[in-house]
């Protein structure tokens, strides 16, 4: 009894919004239909090119991550490579340093020991002409006291004389 | 109350109210806010147009200018829509060539906007992506990655359709320009808004439900899909258990109750905010004679028939989703519970 006033109030409220089975079905494949036009028309196409950008722009970012990190190293490796340089550098300025102080001794040293040679030297042609000067002045002393002799003594002398003479006066000078 | 918003709320099994703590309960909960947030707002304003519409129209029935116009025009819209043809048994509505008119109107659009793709969107293409995408990220944020990704045609064409089947409602013609009868009013109106046909609304609402069954069987298998409807949950022994069997065995049957009567709440919602709307702005446009009064007293109405036509779209969107989501996300948040 229920069952039948129920379905009648189903079928009084269908038929005052005019829903009987063949305009719901053909609404159902209208809807249907519309449904799936749009999703394969209006969506589809905006979903794909957004699925596309957001794993381009994951790939960009992850390249960018990548590009960083590779920057950083490259980086790391400049640094590096500069301050091997710096020290090599370094190193070379402090060897070049030593060696000029090694050579400027050496130099000096040369100088030291030519210097010291040109004074010998010097000093050995000093007295070289110091005695070849004293012997003239020997010779020529001896020749003046036997000339000095012989005017005064009014003699001639003999080679005999003259060669004691002058010998005397040399012993004497020296 | 439901399994999944238990967990959401935060009951763990045994009845004893543990918050989880983590990420997952804040992004659950901030969800469940805004569909419960979204549901108030859009629940008061049905109220509020009904209560305008009957003060306006107990209005128009007190106006002695009004009644003389009432028997002039005792022509009111009709509650069903005019078959128009008939070709190979197959009727063609008013309401389903506007229906039509909106799908070739939106898949023009997106053909356009989408014609030529930039990655630097512009224009119609902006516009486009900015719905479709808002749209998904809305979605995805109420029924998660997964369900969004396969469920996301239907929820978009039943936002995004009915969205601008209501607003296409509201242009000048439809329903106005058709066939003459012999007592000189329109008999048959080429066009009427697609949503105040209710085989329309019931046709979308029974394509959920179907399309709601196969969801729910492929997401928890015929047995699983039982026992969430029928299954006593909680850890419980003895007499306890025996006990409580019983009180979900009877809660599943109103669960059930409460899903077939789904169909027939989200076909008459819609139906019954369009077509009273479209009531009413006939009701506004003969209150006061004259062609300056028909057209300028149903402005404001028209304003809040868009916004009518906005939330009406997202009601009928929100609620398939969090139905959705509820018969859905069952294994999934009762695997996160044990974890």
């Amino acid at each position: 009894m229920n069952h039948v006033m129920f379905a009648g109030i189903i079928g009084d409220t269908a038929r005052a919004f005019g829903v009987d089975w063949p305009h719901f079905i053909a609404q159902v494949i209208s809807f249907s239909i519309v449904a799936l036009l749009l999703h394969r028309f209006a969506y589809k196409p905006v979903l794909a090119a957004l699925e596309d950008r957001r794993q381009r722009i994951a790939e960009g970012l992850e390249n960018a991550e990548k590009i960083k990190a590779e920057l950083k190293r490259t980086e790391q490796a400049r640094q590096e490579v500069l301050n091997e340089a710096n020290a090599q550098a370094n190193r070379l300025i402090e060897e070049a340093r030593a060696a000029a102080a090694r050579v400027r001794e050496q130099e000096t040293q040369k100088a030291i020991a030519a210097a010291e040679q040109i004074v010998a030297k010097a000093r050995e042609a000093a007295a070289a002409d110091q005695a070849r000067m004293l012997s003239d002045l020997k010779r020529e002393i001896g020749r003046l006291v036997v000339q000095t002799t012989a005017t005064v003594t009014g003699k001639v002398l003999t080679p005999e004389d003259q060669k004691r003479l002058a010998e005397e006066a040399s012993r004497q000078v020296a | 109350m439901s399994p999944a918003l238990r967990t959401k709320l935060g009951f763990n099994r045994g009845g004893i109210t543990v918050f989880r703590s983590g990420l997952f309960d804040a992004l659950a909960m901030m969800r469940l806010i805004k569909v419960i947030l979204v549901l108030l707002l859009v629940a008061g304003l049905p109220a509020a147009v009904w209560g305008a519409q009957e003060a306006v129209l107990s209005e128009a029935h007190t106006d002695p200018v009004a009644h003389v116009e009432d028997h002039k025009a005792e022509h009111v819209l009709p509650a069903h829509a005019v078959e128009l043809w008939r070709p190979f048994g197959f009727p063609i509505t008013n309401s389903m060539l506007v229906t039509w008119i909106v799908a070739v109107g939106l898949i023009v659009f997106a053909q356009i906007a989408t014609r030529r793709m930039q990655d630097v969107p512009s224009g119609l293409q902006n516009f486009w992506e900015w719905l479709v995408e808002g749209l998904y990220s809305f979605l995805e944020g109420i029924i998660g990655q997964d369900l969004v990704k396969k469920t996301f045609w239907f929820f978009a064409t039943i936002f995004i359709f009915i969205l601008f089947a209501n607003w296409v409602g509201l242009i000048p013609g439809v329903g106005t320009i058709g066939y003459k009868g012999p007592d000189g009013h329109i008999a048959a109106p080429w066009f009427r808004g697609a949503n105040a046909d209710l085989n329309m609304t019931l046709a979308m609402a029974m394509v959920f439900f179907l399309c709601w069954t196969i969801w729910a069987l492929q997401s928890n298998g015929p047995i699983g899909f039982l026992k969430h409807l029928f299954a006593p949950k909680g850890e419980t022994t003895g007499l306890l258990k025996l006990l409580m069997i019983v009180v979900f065995l009877a809660v599943g049957v109103l669960e059930v109750i409460s899903i077939l009567f789904r169909p027939v709440s989200l076909s008459f919602r819609l139906y019954g905010n369009i077509f009273a709307g479209e009531n009413m702005l006939e009701a506004m446009a003969r209150l006061v004679p004259g062609w300056l009064g028909s057209i300028l007293i149903p402005i404001p109405f028209y304003f809040m028939e868009l916004l009518v036509g906005l939330v009406q779209a997202l009601v009928f969107m929100l609620l398939t989703a969090v139905f959705t989501m509820l018969i859905c996300q069952h294994d999934e948040e009762h695997a996160g519970a044990h974890h």
